[in-house]
């Protein structure tokens, strides 16, 4: 097992501190500890990926770094300065997309341009032009006028992505937004996500990545570094380097490395895993 | 009418990932070898939504002829035969549709007045839990009186005259559009308010385009419920404290011991009543087309 120690670097992107969450059962008043002292520095430009049992505070860490939940102890610093609400720079794409079912595809892509602090001091034409780059860029050209009922699961995850992609956040917070597919379409959507997260481009270009997900070879496949959470009360159990090189392509499953890791990070939950279905 | 009908949306499952349609069986294939011989036509006409609802209307006159003819009293129970002469006099003269029009004007107004006081009461109700503390023990006192209630002393404010069934419509309509309005805003998906949030989207522009949108489809509900409601008011106000209207028609003919006329006006306001439902659908399928997508229907 190789537990890595996080190297000092001057700046982190994101810093979160012994950060711990407890939920207060509304009649009862009974406390659960969902998260226990989480620690993580993620390097500007990075990929994490967040992987662990279902159950373990997965997306109430994600929460917690968007603002949307407020931690119980510890703290969050994006910057080196403390976050306390939501805010554009942190981008959200949530587990079933959350699409305004009210909106059409360019309408729900340009969301938080038209409506929200990041297309404030923007000139009209120029917020159309970024609609349009991000519409095509992850291929919905054609589809902008449909609705979100209209489409299939895949396609509405895209609009979901363009819409992340289009309000221009520096730091990517993703929660398992490739679960509700199918396995095909989640390969696919694998290798493009890379490519749109700029994996070909300069390093310096690409945002700042939290994507949580179940999904071991997921998880391996996308990202720099694989934090393995476990659960009960959740927490790091470990953060493995994955040093495959990139870009990345369908190759890359058939190296022995990927295995390697896979099985590392495997076993690390298995037990778990097994005690849930048991 | 049929209250459910097979809804033929295509499924999610029919359509592929990247959103091409998979080939779709056409559902005539099955009636294929019939339809070669002209049958397949006559089936599926004979079995149309439409074509039911005509038989069951037949069925139903049938039924009510045989009645009248039992009955044996014009008075009590006009035959759907000289109820149909009377109807097609009263429309040559134009006081079918001159009636209605008073009504429908005074149901327009009605509505309208419910829709604004209600609507914007029922978005702060929601959102304002001290509001709601203090209004809603009122309006669930009030809820349960019904409008007839206040036909007496109405009487004595309004006079006999038009204002009276306006007043009781206004009151009947109130409740349904307050109450599905609050249901509205309630029940709004918390994810869609989260992700307005995390796109740096301010309180004001979440509750003008996600807040509003949002309930727009339970407040499209309520409005035909008040619609309905405010429609079986009407004819209670106007048989009583009204000059004119659909309601003052059948007490007029009434006193005059013309049933025929009578049972004009009540087949008139079933006929109205039904038609505006259908008018109304149409326009909650405009105005929310994603609603039914999501499965919202009354």
């Amino acid at each position: 097992m190789s537990v890595q120690m996080i190297q000092p670097k001057p700046a982190p992107k994101l810093r979160l501190k012994g950060i711990s969450k407890e939920f207060i059962a509304p009649r009862t008043g009974q406390r659960t500890l969902a998260v226990a002292d989480f620690n993580l520095d993620v390097q500007p430009g990075e990929f994490i990926c967040i992987v662990g049992p279902s159950g373990c505070g997965k997306s109430t860490v994600l929460n917690m770094i968007a603002g949307l939940e407020k931690s119980t102890s510890g703290s969050i610093e994006m910057d080196g300065k403390a976050i306390s609400a939501p805010g554009a720079e942190r981008g959200v794409m949530f587990q079933d997309y959350a699409l305004f079912p009210w909106k059409s595809v360019r309408d729900n892509v340009g969301f938080g341009l038209r409506h929200g602090t990041a297309g404030a001091g923007m000139a009209k034409a120029e917020r159309e032009d970024r609609i349009n780059h991000f519409v095509q860029l992850v291929g919905l050209k054609g589809a902008e006028s449909k609705y979100p009922h209209q489409l299939s699961g895949g396609m509405r995850q895209r609009v979901a992505l363009a819409r992340l992609l289009a309000n221009g956040p520096d730091v990517l917070l993703m929660d398992e937004p490739l679960g509700a597919l199918d396995a095909q379409t989640r390969l696919v959507l694998q290798v493009e996500l890379l490519r749109i997260w700029g994996e070909t481009g300069n390093k310096d270009d690409r945002k700042t990545v939290i994507f949580i997900t179940h999904g071991i070879d997921e998880a391996v496949f996308l990202a720099d570094r694989v934090v393995v959470m476990s659960s009960h009360p959740g927490r790091v159990s470990a953060v493995l380097d994955v040093d495959i090189p990139r870009p990345r392509t369908e190759e890359v499953r058939l190296d022995p490395r990927f295995a390697e890791l896979s099985e590392e990070i495997w076993s690390l939950i298995r037990d778990e895993a097994y005690r849930a279905i048991a | 009418m049929p209250a459910t009908m097979p809804k033929q949306r295509p499924l999610n499952a029919a359509v592929l990932p990247g959103g091409e349609r998979g080939a779709a069986v056409p559902p005539q294939a099955a009636t294929a070898p019939a339809a070669r011989y002209g049958a397949g036509l006559f089936l599926r006409v004979w079995r149309s939504r439409w074509f039911i609802a005509l038989r069951s209307f037949a069925i139903f006159v049938g039924l009510w002829a045989l009645l009248a003819a039992w009955v044996a009293s014009p008075l009590q129970l006009p035959s759907p035969a000289t109820v149909f002469d009377a109807m097609v006099g009263l429309a040559r003269k134009g006081e079918l549709l001159s009636q209605t029009l008073i009504s429908a004007s005074r149901l327009g107004v009605a509505l309208l007045v419910a829709a604004v006081i209600a609507v914007p009461l029922g978005f702060a109700m929601a959102l304002s839990r001290e509001l709601n503390a203090y209004l809603d023990p009122i309006v669930e006192l009030l809820r349960p009186i019904s409008g007839i209630a206040w036909i007496p002393l109405g009487l004595f404010i309004f006079g006999v005259g038009g204002t009276l069934p306006v007043f009781i419509m206004t009151y009947v309509a109130f409740f349904p559009l307050l109450l599905n309005t609050i249901d509205g805003v309630r029940d709004i998906d918390r994810k869609l308010l989260a992700a307005a949030k995390t796109m740096g989207v301010t309180r004001k522009a979440q509750l003008v385009h996600v807040v509003v949108p949002a309930a727009l489809p339970s407040v499209m509900v309520g409005f035909r419920i008040a619609f309905a409601s405010a429609w079986a008011a009407i004819i209670a106000a106007e048989l009583i404290g009204s000059p004119s209207g659909l309601g003052f028609s059948i007490e007029w003919y009434r006193q005059l011991l013309m049933s025929p006329k009578v049972f004009s006006f009540i087949v008139l306001i079933g006929v109205v009543g039904y038609l505006s439902d259908l008018v109304l659908r149409a326009l909650q399928r405009k105005l929310t087309p994603w609603a039914e997508g999501l499965g919202i229907d009354a």
